[in-house]
């Protein structure tokens, strides 16, 4: 057991047990009187599962992992496809198998498994050897999966396989003229959709995102509630189950979407910088795991892993702000679910795995 | 990895790195913006949102009979509310809400819009005084509108139900237009007196309310509670009338139609007063079903009307003690005079009839007013100018409002040549033969129950002109005992003793053999309480043949008054009865004064009728049963 967990890199560890930390203490909070009281014991034994696959997958040589990501990834697809069939429909979104009492929610893992096909392909040939019609492939596999996943409809999750795309560029360098160009086809696009493609009440959807006060009582409550949340935090915080945003039930979906705002209300902005510091420190770990990796592969992996922590990040923690539309994005260790807590450990797991590789050589 | 990559790959990887660093900082500025630059804004908003403070009604003063029997009291009801701070804002909410509780949305939309342009104040009322039905359709509603409430607030209740309704009143929100018109005193959703007592008295009957500050979550639910200023309840009042009287009143009446009041002559206070039809008050703190709007509002015996106060009525032969007084005063009769009176007269070329066709043939002032003699008073106001009568009838009140605490008091009609001037301006001159008409109560003539009645209390104290009221005075809060508030001014105008006396003797007479005493009735009651007082008939329609009165439709028939006061020896009571459409004033008005006298000064002692205990036993019974 001692030699199992010696293939865990040290600084990662520590910076994701903090993390646990933080999330739980969250969670403990924001379930107090709720229905939800006992959702922090819950995710404990998601995350002690977790840890446990983080360990496995840490002990395994990611090399066999990824000769398995093919079959992997055709599985996913015909998990994404079995899910609009037979899944079960909640809040008119089919995201979910049900097994035994507990839901799954599929895409969660076929984002990973994504990453990990599309790392093993374009990491397989020195990456002058690839051409520009095999890149295209890869986006085809990175897209396929993402139309299945916004049949459900999960924006929000389809969006999140986006980051695997980073690849290319990691690869392939980004030119100056390449970002010009999808800079003009995103604004050309936007207003070109805005003018023509756009239902009104699409057009409402992006108003309220730009003044969520205009909506008090429908889409914009939930953010307009976790602004205030935030805000009335202030610097220390209203300390530790004080968040009256939190504890008096004006903050919605505290456990999930929104648990940052309660960590942000009860701790305040010195609470949120240590948050973010360790997400900082995650990110910043997992792109030296990238810069360590043995194979080309594994680099890739790397990094199309923290561009998916990086985003959900991004949106999770902007969306609560305000600063970004309300997507439901989850945040890793606050938010609370079984599927995406395993996911992310699966795929920290393999990072340990590519980190320990490489200094046992 | 192909080691020529490798030093390509870690640039790039860097180039992550920054970018991950740099995401990380965006949001640390993003959240220092919020929490640090804009704390002290979102920091209100969310003290704003859990913080309430909510008002406290301030328990509405008690309105007591003179004897301390409770004529009005509070009891606890459970209304449907809306909580100021969480009117719903989008008009869907306001569609399903009005759907869910049978409302019209369009009436609803417009109140939460007026509710929400007023600063601070009571809840938005939903439904009022829910029973059993109502509490449970409130809770399954709750649930979809968590913004609802239930309040618990004292409901007013009327103990004599249509006993006193026009002297009490009821309660009700304050309309907006009062708002407008008062900003400073009144708050949206107060509940004030609309009609009534309630009305003229609530600024003593109102109380301050207080307000408590709570910690609520978002479903509106007191969480914890700190620091309230409690209400300041509003003063119990005891009202001069007295209940059983009143009740005696209420009695007399039954269907007829009408209006009477009996005034303590000591200071003008109000033992009782009645208006037929009356209504009961308990039904107008609900809102109005189409029924009561029917039954109350588009009625044609006007029953809202309080025709006490507000009803002008030709006084007929009660008018001819002023006429009386104005030929004494001036010296064209005196007590002794003689008028010759052969069932008619020709004044200005125009035969003028007496009510006994065969004539009274000659009498004195004492006959004449026993009698009722008509052609006695038309020659009386044959000597006279109209303007001697109105001026008589100003020196002794009976040209202004009496003053009573009540709102919307009419004033009675005196007419003069200024009057016509104004009010015919088509024929602004007065001929000689419209003064006859008015020397018998007619013509243009009209008078209130309640100046009658006032002009008969100045006979009966000899020249004091009574201001009548219904304030008592205060329930003293530590005794619980009434504490007398000095009544308001009188206005002493000296009557010359010595024709007061004829006055006085002809209105003993006209009891006593007189027009009244033709009933056994009142001729037994007088034995045993002496009042005195004239008749009389004042018409509606003028009939071409007597015989066919009894034929002639209910709403043609004349009025019937008495006016007098008892007892004769030493007076304590003035009273004035006016029953609508009744015939005469000595078989229809002289009895229901017969029985207050009776009542009064015989029964209140020895038999008195208990106090009003109000006909709703179940607090929350709905109002139609309690109509029932």
């Amino acid at each position: 057991m001692k030699d199992r967990v010696r293939a865990l890199d040290s600084r990662l560890l520590w910076v994701i047990l903090a993390l646990m930390a933080l999330g739980t203490l969250t969670l403990y909070s924001a379930g107090r009187n709720t229905p939800q009281a006992t959702i922090w014991l819950k995710q404990t034994v998601w995350n002690l599962m977790g840890l446990a696959l983080m360990l496995l997958l840490a002990n395994t040589n990611p090399r066999r992992v990824l000769r398995y990501s093919f079959p992997a990834y055709l599985l996913g697809l015909a998990a994404l496809a079995a899910v609009l069939v037979v899944g079960k429909k909640i809040g008119g979104a089919t995201r979910w198998f049900v097994v035994a009492g507990q839901t799954f929610q599929p895409s969660e893992l076929m984002k990973w498994v994504t990453l990990l096909y599309v790392s093993q392909r374009l990491g397989s040939r020195p990456a002058d050897a690839i051409g520009r019609l095999e890149l295209l492939g890869a986006v085809g596999l990175v897209a396929f999966p993402m139309l299945l996943v916004q049949r459900q409809p999960d924006l929000g999750m389809a969006l999140s396989f986006l980051p695997i795309l980073l690849i290319i560029p990691l690869m392939k360098g980004l030119r100056a003229r390449w970002v010009v160009a999808l800079l003009l086809l995103v604004t050309v696009g936007g207003f070109a959709a805005w003018k023509v493609a756009l239902k009104p009440y699409q057009k409402q959807r992006v108003m309220i995102f730009l003044d969520p006060s205009s909506d008090l009582q429908g889409k914009g409550y939930q953010v307009n509630q976790s602004r205030i949340a935030i805000g009335s935090g202030g610097l220390i915080g209203k300390g530790f189950t004080s968040g009256s945003q939190t504890q008096l039930n004006f903050l919605p979906v505290k456990t999930t979407d929104f648990a940052f705002s309660v960590w942000a209300e009860e701790r305040g902005f010195l609470g949120v910088l240590l948050a973010l510091g360790l997400f900082g420190l995650l990110l910043g770990r997992i792109l030296d795991a990238a810069k360590a990796a043995h194979t080309t592969a594994e680099a890739y992996f790397c990094a199309g892993a923290a561009g998916i922590f990086a985003l959900h990040l991004l949106v999770n923690v902007g969306m609560v702000a305000g600063a970004l539309p309300n997507k439901g994005m989850v945040l890793p260790f606050f938010s609370a679910g079984g599927s995406s807590t395993l996911s992310f450990f699966l795929a920290l797991g393999l990072i340990m795995g590519i980190l320990y590789r490489s200094k046992v050589k | 990895m192909d080691p020529r990559q490798r030093p390509l790959l870690h640039r790039r990887l860097g180039v992550f790195k920054g970018l991950a660093w740099s995401l990380v900082a965006l949001l640390v500025l993003i959240y220092a913006w919020l929490q640090i630059v804009r704390h002290g804004e979102f920091k209100q908003l969310a003290m704003q949102q859990a913080v309430k403070i909510r008002p406290i009604a301030a328990p509405r003063g008690l309105v007591l009979d003179r004897n301390g029997y409770r004529l009005v009291d509070n009891r606890r009801a459970l209304h449907l509310v809306i909580q100021r701070e969480d009117l719903p804002t989008r008009p869907e909410v306001v569609q399903s809400l009005a759907q869910a509780l049978e409302l019209d949305p369009a009436g609803l939309m417009r109140k939460i819009q007026s509710y929400r342009l007023a600063g601070k104040g009571r809840p938005l009322v939903l439904k009022e005084n829910l029973d059993d039905v109502g509490i449970a359709q409130a809770e399954r509603v709750r649930a979809r509108f968590p913004f609802l409430s239930v309040d618990v607030a004292p409901r007013r209740v009327y103990l004599g139900d249509e006993l006193a309704g026009h002297v009490l009143g009821y309660v009700g929100e304050v309309d907006e237009p009062m708002m407008k018109a008062n900003p400073d005193v009144f708050r949206l959703g107060e509940t004030i007196g609309k009609e009534g007592f309630e009305a003229s008295g609530n600024d003593k009957l109102k109380g301050v309310d207080g307000q408590k500050r709570i910690l609520v979550d978002q479903l509106g639910t007191e969480v914890a509670h700190f620091g309230q200023t409690d209400a300041v309840a509003g003063h119990s009042l005891y009202l001069t009338l007295d209940a059983g009287l009143q009740k005696v009143m209420q009695d007399a009446y039954g269907e007829e139609a009408g209006a009477a009041v009996v005034l303590d002559l000591r200071d003008g206070g109000i033992l009782a007063m009645y208006s037929s039809p009356s209504y009961d008050p308990n039904l107008f703190l609900n809102r109005l079903s189409q029924e009561m709007v029917d039954r109350y509002l588009n009625n044609p015996a006007r029953p809202m009307i309080n025709r006490a106060i507000q009803g002008i009525y030709a006084p007929g032969s009660t008018f001819k003690l002023l006429v009386a007084l104005a030929g004494l005063e001036k010296g064209v009769i005196t007590p002794q005079t003689v008028i010759y009176c052969a069932g008619k007269k020709n004044f200005y070329g125009r035969d003028f009839r007496c009510d006994k066709p065969t004539g009274h043939g000659g009498l004195n002032l004492v006959q004449a007013i026993a009698q009722s003699c008509d052609v006695y008073f038309y020659e009386v106001a044959s000597r006279l100018d109209v303007d001697d009568i109105y001026a008589t009838a100003e020196k002794y009140g009976l040209t202004e409002r009496t003053g009573i605490d009540l709102p919307r008091e009419k004033r009675t009609r005196i007419p003069s040549r200024a009057w016509k001037r104004k009010a015919v301006p088509k024929d602004p001159k007065w001929y000689a033969g419209e003064t006859i008409s008015v020397g018998i109560g007619q013509g243009a003539v009209g008078v209130t129950p309640i100046g009658l009645a006032r002009f008969y209390a100045t006979l009966a104290t000899r020249g004091k002109v009574l201001t009548p009221h219904l304030f008592y005075g205060f329930r003293s809060d530590q005794t619980n005992q009434l504490e007398p508030a000095p009544p308001p001014g009188t206005k002493e105008t000296p009557l010359d003793p010595r024709l007061w006396a004829v006055l006085d003797e002809g209105l003993y007479e006209v009891v006593q053999s007189g027009t009244a005493a033709a009933n056994p009735f009142i001729r037994e009651i007088a034995r045993e309480a002496p009042f005195v007082g004239k008749t009389g008939t004042a018409q509606v329609a003028t009939f071409v043949d007597k015989s066919h009165y009894a034929r002639q439709a209910k709403h043609l028939k004349d009025h019937a008054l008495f006016a007098g006061y008892a007892p004769h020896d030493k007076p304590q009571i003035a009273f004035a009865v006016v029953v609508e459409n009744a015939g005469f004033g000595s078989t229809a008005a002289a009895p229901i004064a017969a029985k207050l006298v009776k009542y009064w000064f015989v029964d209140r002692v020895k038999n008195p009728i208990p106090p009003p205990r109000g006909r709703m036993v179940d607090p929350f019974a709905p109002p139609a049963e309690a109509a029932e």
